[in-house]
């Protein structure tokens, strides 16, 4: 009975210790969620307050009615969703060409030009990018966000060697003799099976476009191509701040990939440790 | 089948023309986003160029002003001090963390996993926000606590602690922030280094009567030592190229005192528009933190004893 009750005992302090550090790393969303319905003053009162006393709506609703959040929230899907869809279609079409196109002249030469790229932060490039893209008329467009990036030689070379090992020659042999194409190939065999791959590298991938704030700032010029960070960012910037809305529209920020990532969340962690793997 | 062999590369090339046709998509954006602006910008270090006026060859100039740049040099040292107070601790959490969640007996597992984690997906710039009205000096929560702590604890008071008003504490206010941002991305990563570590060298430690400590010592950490250095060199070139984290919580300020080299290029860039310089500083700063990577890099290889 004894052991029983220390090992209970020992169970129940780890429990405690564990749940005292979750909301240690929660506690900042707890903030913002709160800070989102309560009104500006309440904000920033002394004792500060824990639960909004009054619950208020007027924040959510001003941020709709006087910025463009709406707007913004469509801006940053599209740019997402092309960011992602054009990052899974170039690495994934290469991808399966490096893996699978072993007899193809130079293909070692042009692998190793790619993966030398991995190495080049985009902080080199960043310059060069806005001029080409003011250049060609691009800035304040969508195109500013899906492009640059989308050609990513970590995602070639992840999808690479998932494809090298997961997609076998025996079946796509097969394939050509019953007169598939070869676009029929990378469509219905090679994409099927490279999904989990793909999985985690979109996932990657949209991460950092949602949350995208600095190229955002540099690229998008006008309020009506405001995506959710750079929106929010800006209404920092405003002489009286108002925190209301702020916090109101940075909630409705955080959102979407929350619930997405308590739905998938293996495939999301997955995604995260991805870039590890190469190492 | 011996023909195979003695195909003209014309031929070869020919059969292959799949290959070329699907690495073309990649490499059209992959060169004109990705290679010319990386051979645009080396040209732009030898230049001075405000983007608008014609560019004037300077040869080595930007370099040289690199040297005698008291912001520049500001900035390496910013980013360096920042990263010296947050790296430690977050490895620290991190490896106990990955620990936990490594240990099959432990309760509550999941909700640790999930909190710590949130942060790798949750926008910067939202978190950044909230993190500065806590750290608010009049009624942000952390000095309310220390207000609490001080009415609760009958020694030692603590003043309430100007966290981004003064230049002493605005770099371990973004360091806190960095802290509770990056654990959990290193704790997924450490994570999974742990389970690359075959159980049979635990069995076979404890059938030879090693206690805890000393397989931790022994085994754990020596096995680690890959995955440490990943985590290294991650957390490296994060803490030089990392911007929203400094841009919104602090605008690098007050004054310099938590600009990180990120930030500093950045406003070279796209504040005072002094294309080529930020150009020279982007590409001086990238060979370094490459070099010193190579460096971390050779420590990678776990002790053979």
């Amino acid at each position: 009975m004894r052991m029983h009750f220390s090992l209970w005992l020992k169970w129940a302090l780890c429990a405690l210790a564990l749940a005292i550090i979750a909301l240690i790393f929660l506690f900042p969303y707890y903030w913002l969620f709160i800070s989102a319905f309560k009104t500006r003053e309440k904000i920033f009162t002394m004792p500060p307050q824990f639960v909004p006393d009054p619950w208020v709506l007027s924040n959510f609703t001003d941020v709709f009615q006087m910025t463009h959040l709406a707007g913004a929230f469509l801006n940053s899907t599209i740019i997402a969703l092309g960011h992602v869809a054009l990052t899974l279609f170039l690495c994934s079409l290469g991808g399966y060409a490096f893996a699978k196109f072993r007899r193809a002249p130079g293909r070692e030469a042009l692998f190793a030009f790619v993966l030398g790229a991995m190495m080049i932060p985009m902080a080199v490039t960043m310059i060069p990018l806005f001029v080409m893209l003011a250049r060609l008329r691009l800035v304040d467009t969508y195109w500013a966000m899906i492009l640059p990036g989308a050609a990513n030689a970590f995602g070639l070379f992840w999808v690479r060697q998932y494809i090298e090992s997961n997609v076998h020659d025996d079946l796509l042999a097969a394939a050509r003799v019953d007169g598939c194409t070869e676009f029929g190939l990378y469509w219905r065999i090679v994409l099927p099976v490279a999904q989990p791959a793909l999985a985690a590298l979109g996932i990657l991938t949209l991460i950092g476009s949602w949350n995208n704030l600095m190229w955002a700032f540099i690229v998008l010029r006008t309020e009506r191509m405001y995506t959710m960070p750079l929106l929010i960012y800006l209404l920092q910037g405003e002489r009286r701040v108002p925190y209301g809305m702020v916090m109101a529209g940075g909630l409705l920020a955080t959102l979407p990939l929350i619930i997405a990532f308590l739905f998938f969340q293996r495939a999301f962690i997955r995604g995260i440790t991805a870039g590890a793997l190469k190492a | 089948m011996s023909q195979k062999y003695h195909m003209s590369l014309r031929h070869r090339l020919w059969q292959n023309r799949y290959f070329y046709i699907f690495i073309s998509p990649f490499f059209t954006i992959f060169i004109l986003f990705g290679i010319y602006p990386l051979a645009f910008s080396l040209y732009l270090s030898f230049v001075k160029w405000d983007g608008l006026t014609p560019a004037t060859f300077v040869g080595l100039e930007n370099f040289l002003t690199l040297f005698q740049d008291d912001e520049f040099h500001a900035s390496l040292w910013n980013t360096v001090a920042i990263g010296a107070i947050y790296i430690a601790p977050m490895f620290l959490l991190a490896f106990l963390f990955a620990q936990i969640l490594n240990s099959e007996r432990l309760p509550l597992r999941g909700l640790l996993r999930t909190s710590v984690f949130l942060p790798c997906i949750t926008p910067m710039v939202v978190i950044a926000i909230v993190f500065s009205l806590l750290y608010s000096a009049e009624s942000g929560l952390f000095n309310f606590l220390i207000k609490v702590g001080n009415a609760m604890l009958p020694w030692g008071k603590i003043d309430p602690i100007p966290w981004l008003e003064s230049e002493r504490w605005s770099k371990v206010s973004v360091s806190i922030l960095l802290v509770w941002r990056w654990t959990g991305y290193n704790m997924v990563l450490m994570l999974a280094g742990l389970q690359g570590i075959p159980l049979q060298l635990y069995e076979a430690a404890t059938i030879d009567g090693a206690g805890r400590w000393r397989q931790m010592w022994h085994i754990t950490l020596p096995l680690m030592r890959p995955t440490f250095v990943f985590c290294g060199i991650m957390s490296l070139i994060g803490t030089f190229y990392m911007f929203d984290e400094v841009f919104v919580l602090t605008r690098g300020g007050p004054g310099m005192s938590s600009t990180n080299f990120g930030l500093f290029l950045f406003n070279q860039a796209f504040t005072d528009f002094r294309f080529g310089y930020a150009s020279a500083a982007a590409y001086t700063v990238a060979v370094g933190v490459f070099l010193t990577s190579l460096i971390i890099l050779r420590w990678r290889k776990p002790r053979t004893d």
